[in-house]
């Protein structure tokens, strides 16, 4: 996908290629954009925190509603918080867009925050 | 779209590689070496011998001496004697915030050992999930970090397109960078199922900590509770506020004898001066994966049985054999071997991405290499030599330091960090061809130079026979000469003309072959 | 008992591996000089992928259903991690190793039934 002589994986986010060309063709090197490093840094920031976000409200969820005993439903639920953070943060990387990242984050957030509303959590 | 997956997951394993590879190499070089935490403070402190001591009349004498130290305690905690450790090792605590004090009394006597102070294997194994921070700090960069090592793991599976067709290839005869890819591919797809397993059972074993929102809803954050249902400790009494007598111990030990069939471990004494006074007898784990104490607990002031650690459900169960992974107690000494092995490649995994990433994007021919990449550079040469050298440094010191000085296991790590501190500036002030030689070769010449100072130091009047620590010795001069031939391999490279010289690849095709 | 399992795994694993190795066009041009003859790439998959088996049956065996598997990942680990050295280092050791490496794993058994 990119020139040869590119010695840097980028990030495969639509970015003004013909900008980047022009650029490699002075210095040898690519130089990233404001809005490469902007969309970079949002995944990022979206990956870390959503993906905790996620798999917290999930470990909630889950220990309160898998149908074992108390003890076991929470262990349960926090040894597979974690491949459940890894899975999103891999899903938010993978996404064609920030906004559809975003949605997906969110797509799984709301629903379990709802459930946690619904299993009294929030409640006291 | 495919084409777009997996380059973006070619991406994620660069970056987030590189953002925790130094950590995570600190933290497989120094868990690998916690595979042999009991040998290390064991040649650390080659004046205690083995001993035979009543069990009983051992946790006596710890608890007249902790009874002098903080008879209003919280806690106290009592490690009986091993042979591994003829010693009785002492802890006390005013409040779970800390500070935990500790000391290692002698046997006989009850008193602090004249043995000389050091961490021993112990600054090794908390360093390895706590980086010498404050506990907490450390234990949440280190978690972050591994979560990080996961999410690189799944992106470098995606990323690596020929698992099976490369799974046997190492073109060290080709270019440099061919070479780094291939030893990368190799040490993590032949690791891959260990380096899965640590790093997820490293997450597990501090589970309740990185995710504690399972207990926040179903225990209202009462973790104790949680642990108490779960069977993994017993029902502890509050203090009642009253001052009582503490029961004298060895009956205890007694009755946790004629109980659990074996003396206990350890011995925990909750509000030691307290009317409601509690002794948890822990005894060491059965024979199996699973990393799970059993405990009974006692009545401080009668000596009645309370309550004993219950029988654990099946998760808790698959929990705390994640565990027994990833400690290792259960393996003997062959699989210790393969377990230390699979450690290095985890650090060789690390280090070889470190180094691949910097060789990928060396500036063709004269053009000067950016800061972004000299800082690389520094980092990946301060931390894969540094932190070998510091560990080196570490062992001379336990020998080379007077055994009177005080504040000397202080000392011991403050070796430890100056030699690391010191190659690492060394090597980003004079960065050049010959600095990872130079590097790995003192690295090796001071892995080398353990056995004779040792020997010159203790060896000839050690107790217990001059070929005690043989093993010790023998690794500390496989370890040298395995840095001395990569010290020489790192000089070959320098100038020299490749045998069969290849077009370099891209850092894309690099990430993606 | 248990170092000697290990080594009958590890030796069970590496002449697995190494049959798998020479079955690829490769490691088969370095270790025996050609491609792999016509017809024999499969029969060679096939010893491979059964003596990684055989390896985790004798694991099993012996350690258990707990014990066996660890045990035989981490022999998997060393015995590949040797496969690649000797492919790297001396490709032409490699078929007489692991014809070396089966009657050596063999010859332990009796070791492991007496203990």
């Amino acid at each position: 996908m990119l020139a040869s002589s590119a010695h840097v994986v980028r990030f495969p986010f639509r970015r003004p290629r013909a900008a980047c060309r022009g650029l490699r063709a002075l210095t040898g090197r690519t130089a990233p954009t404001p809005a490469y490093r902007a969309a970079v840094l949002g995944r990022i920031l979206l990956a870390a925190l959503g993906g905790y976000a996620v798999a917290a409200l999930a470990t909630g969820l889950l220990a309160l509603v898998l149908p074992m005993p108390r003890s076991e439903a929470v262990t349960t639920a926090t040894l597979t918080s974690f491949a459940v953070m890894v899975a999103v943060v891999v899903a938010v990387f993978a996404a064609r867009s920030l906004a559809r990242a975003t949605a997906l984050v969110l797509g799984l957030a709301l629903p379990l925050a709802g459930g946690l509303w619904l299993a009294g959590a929030f409640t006291g | 779209m495919r084409q777009g997956f997996r380059q973006s997951m070619a991406w994620l394993h660069a970056w987030s590689g590189l953002l925790v590879g130094w950590v995570l190499f600190a933290v497989f070089v120094t868990g690998t070496a916690s595979f042999y935490r009991s040998e290390i403070s064991q040649w650390m402190r080659p004046e205690l011998v083995a001993t035979e001591t009543d069990p009983g009349r051992a946790a006596e004498r710890g608890a007249a001496y902790l009874q002098r130290q903080m008879p209003d305690a919280m806690g106290w905690f009592i490690e009986l004697p091993t042979p591994e450790k003829p010693a009785i090792a002492v802890m006390w605590w005013k409040s779970m915030e800390g500070p935990f004090h500790q000391a290692l009394l002698d046997p006989e006597t009850g008193e602090p050992t004249s043995a000389r102070a050091t961490k021993g294997g112990d600054f090794l194994y908390r360093f390895h999930y706590e980086l010498s921070m404050p506990p907490m700090l450390g234990r949440w960069i280190v978690g972050a970090c591994t979560l990080v090592m996961l999410v690189a793991l799944v992106s470098g599976i995606v990323t690596h397109r020929r698992i099976f067709a490369d799974f046997f290839t190492f073109r060290r005869d080709r270019s440099t960078q061919r070479g780094w890819l291939d030893a990368h591919n190799v040490a993590g797809v032949l690791g891959l199922p260990f380096h899965l397993m640590i790093a997820y059972t490293g997450l597990t074993l501090l589970a309740t900590l990185y995710m504690p929102w399972g207990v926040r809803t179903a225990y209202k954050g009462d973790e104790i509770r949680y642990f108490v249902e779960a069977g993994l400790m017993p029902d502890l009494r509050w203090a009642a506020g009253k001052p009582g007598t503490l029961t004298p111990l060895g009956p205890v030990v007694a009755a946790s004898v004629a109980r659990g069939g074996k003396a206990p471990e350890g011995l925990s004494v909750w509000n030691p001066g307290d009317a409601n006074a509690t002794v948890v007898a822990i005894f060491e784990e059965p024979h199996g994966l699973s990393h799970h104490h059993p405990q009974i607990a006692f009545d401080g002031q009668t000596g009645a049985v309370l309550g004993q650690a219950g029988a654990v459900g099946a998760a808790t169960g698959t929990g705390t054999v994640m565990a027994g992974l990833h400690m290792g107690h259960f393996a003997g000494p062959a699989l210790r071997v393969l377990f230390f092995l699979c450690g290095l490649m985890g650090a060789a995994t690390v280090a070889t991405g470190l180094v691949l990433w910097a060789v990928a994007r060396a500036p063709k021919g004269a053009a000067p290499a950016g800061f972004g990449l000299r800082l690389v550079r520094a980092l990946n040469l301060g931390t894969i030599a540094g932190l070998p050298a510091g560990v080196a440094a570490y062992f001379l010191a336990n020998r080379l330091l007077p055994v009177g000085l005080s504040e000397r296991a202080s000392w011991e790590i403050g070796a430890f960090f100056a030699i690391w501190g010191l190659v690492a500036l060394v090597g980003a002030l004079r960065p050049g061809p010959r600095a990872w030689s130079q590097a790995l070769g003192l690295v090796g010449a001071l892995f080398l130079s353990v056995p004779p100072v040792a020997a010159l130091t203790t060896g000839l009047n050690l107790p217990g026979g001059a070929l005690r620590f043989l093993g010790f010795d023998l690794m500390m001069l496989a370890l040298g000469l395995g840095f001395v031939v990569a010290a020489r391999k790192a000089a070959a490279r320098v100038g020299a003309p490749l045998r069969r010289p290849a077009r370099d690849l891209t850092g894309e095709e690099a990430l993606r072959a | 008992m248990t170092p000697l399992v290990v080594a009958l795994n590890i030796a069970l694993c590496f002449a697995g591996f190494a049959a798998l190795a020479l079955s690829l066009d490769r490691h088969h041009r370095d270790a025996l000089a050609g491609r792999v003859p016509a017809g024999r790439a499969l029969p060679m998959r096939a010893a491979g992928w059964a003596l990684l088996a055989l390896s985790l049956a004798t694991a099993i065996a012996w350690e258990g259903w707990n014990f066996g598997p660890v045990q035989w990942i981490g022999a998997l680990t060393g015995a590949g991690l040797l496969v690649v050295l000797v492919l790297s280092y001396r490709p032409v050791w490699l078929r007489p190793a692991a014809l070396l490496a089966l009657p050596l794993g063999l010859a332990l058994l009796p070791a492991i039934l007496l203990a």
